[in-house]
């Protein structure tokens, strides 16, 4: 999962970036829905649903089974997992990093008031 | 709060704007907390060149094994004791972080820290403000999604 380029996360995002499309995750996280169900809270065509889906099922966000006739839509937790991670590393990063500063200003604050420190 | 490859990371310092500010872009400082945990950050493998267009470099040693990884960036603005953005070509399609510093008025200084991978193209693509706001609460809607 971590290896996966770039390119595919700006799709992943891409593909959130609808409210549309994230409703529709939403709705998803409570279980499978067939593309019917899944149109008819919105005031949508189910053609433009299904259009949204598409996109869905390209991120890598949701897949369709492919044994039922109705083809209900999924959830696919990994790459969920995956755009999670990616933003999870780069928040870690700046925490700790914040987190030693910190500390780095409290030995300033003690070295004087002047805020010099010696080396 | 994020967003394609875009997130802002807010924290809240006991120290002036301007002494986060040279916190972030003196060598003397950089030393004392800028690399991972697990690492050191010595003072000659930092360079920062404190004008636009100017290097930022800073070599990260791995204590455990000697491995060493430096951070490529050019500044893209520096105003002092405000604002600092760089861009680090080599990363992700090229990252931008943009780090804006603001007075509370109490002897503290928020600092705000945001970081983007969003290719101009596909950003005006989308109408950039329309998709910020769209994405907005992507955190916490990740979270809520996969529970962790």
């Amino acid at each position: 999962m971590s290896t996966a380029p770039a390119d595919e996360l700006s799709v992943t995002f891409a593909a959130l970036a609808d409210p549309t499309r994230r409703a529709i995750l939403t709705r998803l996280s409570t279980g499978e829905a067939t593309v019917g169900q899944l149109a008819a809270p919105f005031a949508l065509t189910q053609q433009a649903i299904s259009k949204h889906i598409k996109v869905l099922e390209h991120a890598g966000l949701i897949s369709r089974s492919r044994v039922a006739q109705a083809r209900p839509c999924r959830l696919e937790p990994a790459q969920f997992e995956y755009v999670a991670d990616w933003i999870g590393r780069h928040q870690r990063t700046w925490h700790e990093r914040y987190d030693r500063l910190d500390e780095h200003l409290a030995g300033l604050r003690e070295a004087g008031p002047d805020g010099t420190e010696e080396e | 709060m994020s967003l394609p490859g875009e997130f802002t990371y807010r924290r809240t310092h006991q120290a002036s704007r301007e002494l986060l500010f040279d916190c972030m872009t003196r060598p003397e400082h950089l030393a004392h907390f800028w690399g991972p945990d697990g690492t050191t950050t010595p003072l000659d493998g930092i360079t920062v060149e404190l004008r636009p267009g100017g290097r930022f470099e800073t070599a990260m040693v791995n204590v455990a094994d000697g491995s060493q990884y430096t951070m490529h960036a050019v500044f893209l603005a520096v105003e002092r004791p405000s604002k600092l953005v760089w861009r680090e070509a080599d990363v992700e399609g090229g990252m931008i972080t943009t780090i804006t510093f603001t007075d509370l008025e109490d002897g503290q200084t928020e600092v705000v820290t945001h970081q983007s991978n969003v290719p101009p193209g596909f950003a005006s693509a989308e109408g950039r403000s329309g998709f910020e706001t769209s994405l907005r609460r992507f955190d916490d809607y990740i979270v809520a999604l996969t529970g962790s």
